[in-house]
């Protein structure tokens, strides 16, 4: 510092001034909390006698409690249901839509009015059309004479019904990005293989695939980290019911730390969602990313 | 160069696009019939037009179910967010983007690295600081946790700004401009789309935003239209037309900011779905 010119200075100083704010957001709200978490998540703590240590011991206790146990294989169902259907759907629409087109705007702003839309009202929406009386789909079902679907009402049903609303919420978001990606494909390259008479599947499967390859696996790695943390529309829709059916991991989270005032052993669920995810992404990158072609982008 | 269509294969085209849009929105379409109908008729059997449509069921739900103050509260919230979110980021994002200072890369790369860690994580700790300054239940609790900005909008405002060419800055310099001057008169100027992307995704994700509002609001005071609505499931006898209204009013205004704003939608999807 001693040797900085007196313009150098006084920019230093100003870059300062200029990132207090955000960085005191940063620290108190975002840093010091991370760190908290994972001391708390030593402790026993109900929010109003000391925490007291224990060691690793809400580590054991969550790995022997069965609800703990369920609600992460509800979550890995969830994630590995929700992500690929998700972007397959995202990627055909969008295929489709890659073409000089009118309405352009239009019809990719129409994709992602669900994606504005409150969770949890939408979730009331599709409770709606899910209820097992008067709801629009048994009423379609019925029509067409088959039997009423207890979509939510029931163990068996509940969990995909709720991820069916999520895919659908979601889907405009990965449109968007996919048509984005496609569109960086270079037009001659495309052309190059009509004129070699690839065909449309050879194309897809030789072209596009390979060169979207980069935009896809970004965005499935965003998908998969934001599935994991899913909380708004099971809370809103099943809050975790029937029985056990729909509960997932960030409810039980939610449930141990704000119902029965459990701190300690809800930090230490926070870090080992961390920790989750950071293995799946890293499982990620060495089994998806190493067939990612990053040269022609 | 593509054939150009037949006309009627493009007829086909659009026809196709528009009935899958049709089917994907009509969840909304169907939430929206539902709120203008009679109990009557909301079990009467499909129709997607109202006999009459009842407006009432609108101020039914305003009154009757506290969802006037919800949507008050809600405003408030999401946009004081905004405002800080917008302010803070803009500032932290020129400086990170053109100003040099020791620190500067370490601190910068600090806020990328926690960008992948669940919100989840911090959500104990924070609700244990807001306890402690003795916020919950109040509006404080609801807005300052996140009034500061985050890394995504400061990343978002230092990529846009690294692209403002130099000589900008240096044509304020020479005439005398500060640093503060040249922060709200040149760059601020320069940075309105990335400022727009910024301030729609925030308003969207704040507007919607279920988990905090939930744990610091236990009164009916300052709940938000999130938390009210995510209650009405508990109740014993739902009615599905008011309760319609009630999502159709929390939706509604985010639907129209993004027709309003659609560009900047699609930048902040993509800017989110596209950077490696």
């Amino acid at each position: 510092m001693a040797r900085m010119s007196q313009k150098r200075k006084r920019e230093a100083i100003a870059g300062y001034l200029f990132i207090t704010p955000n960085l005191f957001g940063f620290l108190v709200f975002q840093l010091i909390p991370i760190a908290v978490a994972i001391v708390l998540g030593f402790t026993e703590w109900d929010l109003i006698n000391e925490p007291i240590w224990v060691g690793f011991s809400n580590y054991r206790n969550l790995l022997k409690d069965p609800v703990f146990q369920l609600s992460v294989r509800k979550t890995l169902y969830f994630v590995l249901v929700n992500v690929p259907v998700q972007s397959a759907l995202a990627l055909l629409i969008a295929i489709l839509l890659n073409r000089s087109i009118r309405f352009k705007n239009l019809i990719r702003t129409l994709f992602i009015v669900p994606w504005v839309s409150m969770a949890v009202a939408v979730g009331l929406t599709w409770t709606w059309i899910y209820n097992s009386q008067f709801g629009l789909l048994n009423e379609i079902l019925v029509k067409v004479g088959l039997d009423k679907i207890p979509w939510l009402a029931h163990p068996d049903w509940a969990m995909i019904s709720v991820i069916v609303v999520n895919i659908w919420q979601f889907l405009g978001f990965h449109i968007i990005i996919f048509l984005a990606g496609l569109q960086m494909i270079p037009r001659e390259v495309e052309e190059a293989a009509i004129v070699d008479g690839a065909s449309t599947l050879t194309r897809f499967f030789r072209i596009t695939l390979p060169l979207i390859s980069p935009v896809l696996f970004y965005d499935l790695i965003v998908n998969v980290i934001g599935t994991f943390q899913i909380f708004d529309l099971p809370y809103a829709m099943t809050g975790g019911g029937p029985g056990q059916a729909t509960r997932v991991y960030n409810l039980y989270l939610y449930q141990k730390g704000f119902q029965f005032l459990r701190m300690g052993e809800a930090s230490a669920m926070a870090v080992m969602l961390f920790i989750i995810i950071g293995i799946t992404t890293a499982f990620f990158f060495r089994v998806v990313g190493r067939r990612v072609n990053y040269d022609l982008t | 160069m593509k054939k150009p269509l037949h006309l009627v294969g493009e007829v086909c085209f659009y026809l196709i696009i528009f009935a899958i849009l049709f089917v994907y929105l009509f969840p909304l379409i169907w939430q929206f019939s539902t709120s203008l109908k009679t109990m009557d008729e909301v079990f009467r059997g499909f129709s997607l037009i109202p006999n009459k449509p009842i407006w009432e069921n609108y101020t039914i739900s305003l009154r009757d179910f506290n969802v006037g103050r919800y949507l008050l509260n809600t405003i408030l919230v999401a946009g004081l967010i905004t405002v800080g979110q917008v302010l803070s980021c803009s500032m932290a994002g020129y400086a990170f983007a053109k100003l040099r200072f020791p620190g500067r890369d370490f601190i910068f790369f600090l806020y990328l690295g926690t960008m992948m860690i669940p919100a989840t994580v911090t959500l104990i700790p924070t609700y244990v600081i807001v306890l402690e300054l003795g916020w919950v239940d109040s509006l404080a609790g609801l807005v300052i946790p996140f009034f500061f900005g985050n890394a995504f909008g400061t990343f978002l405002i230092r990529q846009f700004l690294q692209g403002v060419p130099r000589d900008l800055e240096e044509a304020a310099e020479i005439d005398g401009a500060g640093y503060f001057v040249i922060w709200s008169r040149v760059m601020l100027p320069m940075a309105k789309p990335a400022l727009a992307t910024l301030a729609v995704m925030t308003l969207v994700q704040q507007w919607n935003s279920l988990v905090w509002p939930l744990i610091v609001t236990q009164a009916d005071t300052w709940k938000v239209l999130s938390v009210g609505l995510a209650a009405f499931r508990l109740f014993r006898t739902i009615q599905w037309n008011t309760m319609m209204a009630a999502v159709v009013m929390a939706t509604l205004p985010m639907i129209v900011i993004l027709f309003l704003a659609q560009r900047f939608f699609i930048q902040g999807i993509q800017f989110s779905g596209l950077n490696r």
